[in-house]
């Protein structure tokens, strides 16, 4: 090309490069003549609610193929108007994108789909409580405790933990607490996280017992999210290391395992000495997106790297929209040995035939949760499914711990997920040297067998503490 | 800032007019009912949105306008229509 030529196609290229950058399609188009994509964006028409774009929030996460550098990614990103929102430390490739046209997600989705660079792509979804919250909650019943039992006024209403017929109840339609606490009360060393809403880490039967990074581990740091002072735990919602509940089931949930027991303050959590570490996702309306569940779970799995003995994640919450990001988000976990306890859900649906998740992912550190009535009936608004929902536990008007140091009865698989997550970490307590895999089976292998059970859970049966413990 | 039985109703015919290109006069209420939820998304799941399973205490609003019926749930932290035109959508929360 001579020079002259050469001058004529530059100013050319210059004018239709500044014309394209006015309309800010430049990098779509670039985008798709390097990729080929034959699926452009579409113009979005604009529905009332779009539910990925949340105020900046990602709205797509992309796995790209292993060892796709950074560098290209960021590139390939800013080439579609996007932007790395985070890269997921724990599994390979992970990205959560902010698409900064806010075009309509699932083009977008395609678009990134059709790269042959990347794996899988899929909008950000929404992700909710599974808990039914009886506000309207019963006084709670003051009444003698039982030999042997903690001294904590409200533990004659914790039926789950030691059901006498109390209130309309049946005998020992429990998870056998007393004879479980003769072996052990719990212990510091081991940590659970709660995944929910947060906890309120200052309520007076909980403060004893929450995680507090130690003074030896460096605060949190993440390449794209920064340096997080994680002194309480990590809230994925605000980026931020302060993961006060502002809704009340994480405080709930986070009660029922391990609100200090024998204290003479309101109820006794399954381990009276535990440590719980708060991951707030879900926000006050109980609503969370599936990027901040798997930031979350990143931070657990990089806490637990760094030294943090985190054994279980308990997770309260799901929906019927599959991520393969969160799978493989929870697959990391399980690769560093975190047992994942999840919700079975509340649409009295049977999980083997409308999957419900977190808890229907086939992966070994999945312990998916049924619940049960005060007489061992599965309560009515739990999922079940043979194949897919393990074990059935307490569920049902459950008295726990709630915001500003007040304690509420609740009910739903959310809070039969965390008697699962207690009795893990009691189990490690006693046996802190349990491989994760033994762990889930020796839950699974202790429960005690109800007849009503069998074809509604896999192992046909209600947690057993004591039974776990080998009592 | 949350809703109450009254501001949910109030705001869901609001919704309701502008939906169909109505005045907020053309809508009326048929009824308004306390009631138990299967979730979070009040049992009104939008789109791919992954519902909450959580049985929520909140309001069916009931409404009518044009000769058909209309139904919105709400909590205090939210406000849906549930099946307009055959889909659900999150009006406010």
């Amino acid at each position: 090309m001579n020079r002259g030529n050469f001058l004529v196609h530059l100013m050319i290229a210059v004018v239709l490069v500044a014309l394209a950058a006015v309309v800010g399609q430049i990098g779509r188009w670039r985008s798709m003549l390097k990729v080929q994509d034959t699926t452009p964006k579409k113009a979005t028409k604009v529905a009332p609610v779009k539910v990925a774009e949340l105020d900046g929030r990602p709205e797509l996460l992309v796995r790209f193929k292993p060892n796709t550098p950074l560098a290209k990614i960021k590139q390939i990103a800013a080439a579609n108007n996007d932007r790395v929102e985070d890269e997921i430390e724990s599994v390979n490739g992970l990205i959560s994108i902010d698409d900064l046209d806010d075009a309509d997600v699932t083009g977008v989705v395609r678009q990134y789909q059709s790269m042959p660079d990347v794996e899988y792509a899929e909008a950000n979804f929404q992700i909710a409580l599974d808990d039914s919250v009886d506000r309207n909650s019963r006084p709670a019943a003051f009444a003698p405790n039982p030999v042997g039992a903690p001294n904590d006024p409200l533990f004659s209403d914790q039926w789950a933990l030691n059901n006498t017929g109390q209130n309309g109840g049946t005998a020992n339609a429990h998870i056998d607490a007393l004879k479980a606490w003769a072996k052990t009360q719990g212990s510091a060393e081991v940590v659970v996280a709660v995944l929910d809403t947060g906890v309120d880490y200052t309520h007076k039967d909980l403060a004893e017992n929450m995680w507090i990074r130690p003074a030896n581990l460096p605060e949190y740091a993440d390449d794209e999210l920064g340096t997080i002072d994680d002194l309480h735990g990590f809230d994925a919602n605000a980026n931020a290391g302060d993961p006060m509940d502002d809704n009340g089931h994480g405080t709930h949930c986070a009660g029922i395992i391990g609100a200090e027991g024998n204290n003479g303050e309101g109820i006794s959590g399954i381990n009276w000495n535990v440590k719980i570490m708060p991951l707030k996702f879900l926000g006050r309306g109980g609503f969370g997106d599936v990027k901040d569940a798997i930031e979350s779970i990143n931070y657990a799995i990089e806490r637990k790297k760094a030294g943090v003995n985190l054994r279980v994640i308990n997770a309260s919450w799901g929906s019927t929209q599959r991520s393969k990001a969160l799978e493989d988000a929870i697959k990391a976990a399980s690769d560093a040995g975190i047992l994942f306890v999840a919700a079975a859900g509340n649409s009295s649906t049977d999980n083997d035939r409308r999957a419900h998740y977190p808890s229907n992912y086939d992966l070994p550190n999945v312990l998916s949760v049924a619940a049960l009535d005060r007489n061992d009936k599965l309560a009515s608004f739990s999922n079940y499914g043979a194949k897919t929902v393990h074990v059935a536990a307490p569920g049902r008007e459950i008295t726990s711990t709630w915001l500003g140091d007040q304690y509420r009865e609740a009910s739903g698989t959310s809070m039969a997920a965390p008697q699962v997550a207690g009795i893990a970490a009691l189990i490690l307590a006693n046996e802190p040297k349990l491989s994760m895999a033994k762990l889930r089976e020796r839950i699974m292998k202790s429960a005690d067998p109800i007849d009503t059970l069998t074809g509604k859970v896999a192992v046909g049966g209600r947690l057993n503490a004591a039974k776990a413990l080998g009592e | 800032m949350g809703f109450d039985r009254d501001s949910a109703t109030e705001a869901a015919k609001r919704d309701l007019a502008r939906r169909l290109g109505v005045s907020e006069g053309e809508v009326s209420v048929s009824g308004v009912t306390s009631r138990d939820f299967p979730d979070m998304s009040l049992g009104a799941p939008v789109g791919d949105e992954a519902s909450a399973m959580m049985i929520a205490t909140g309001w069916e609003i009931d409404l009518k306008a044009n000769g058909k019926a209309y139904e919105y749930r709400a909590d205090k932290y939210q406000l849906r229509a549930k099946g307009f035109e055959g889909k659900n959508y999150l009006v406010k929360g």
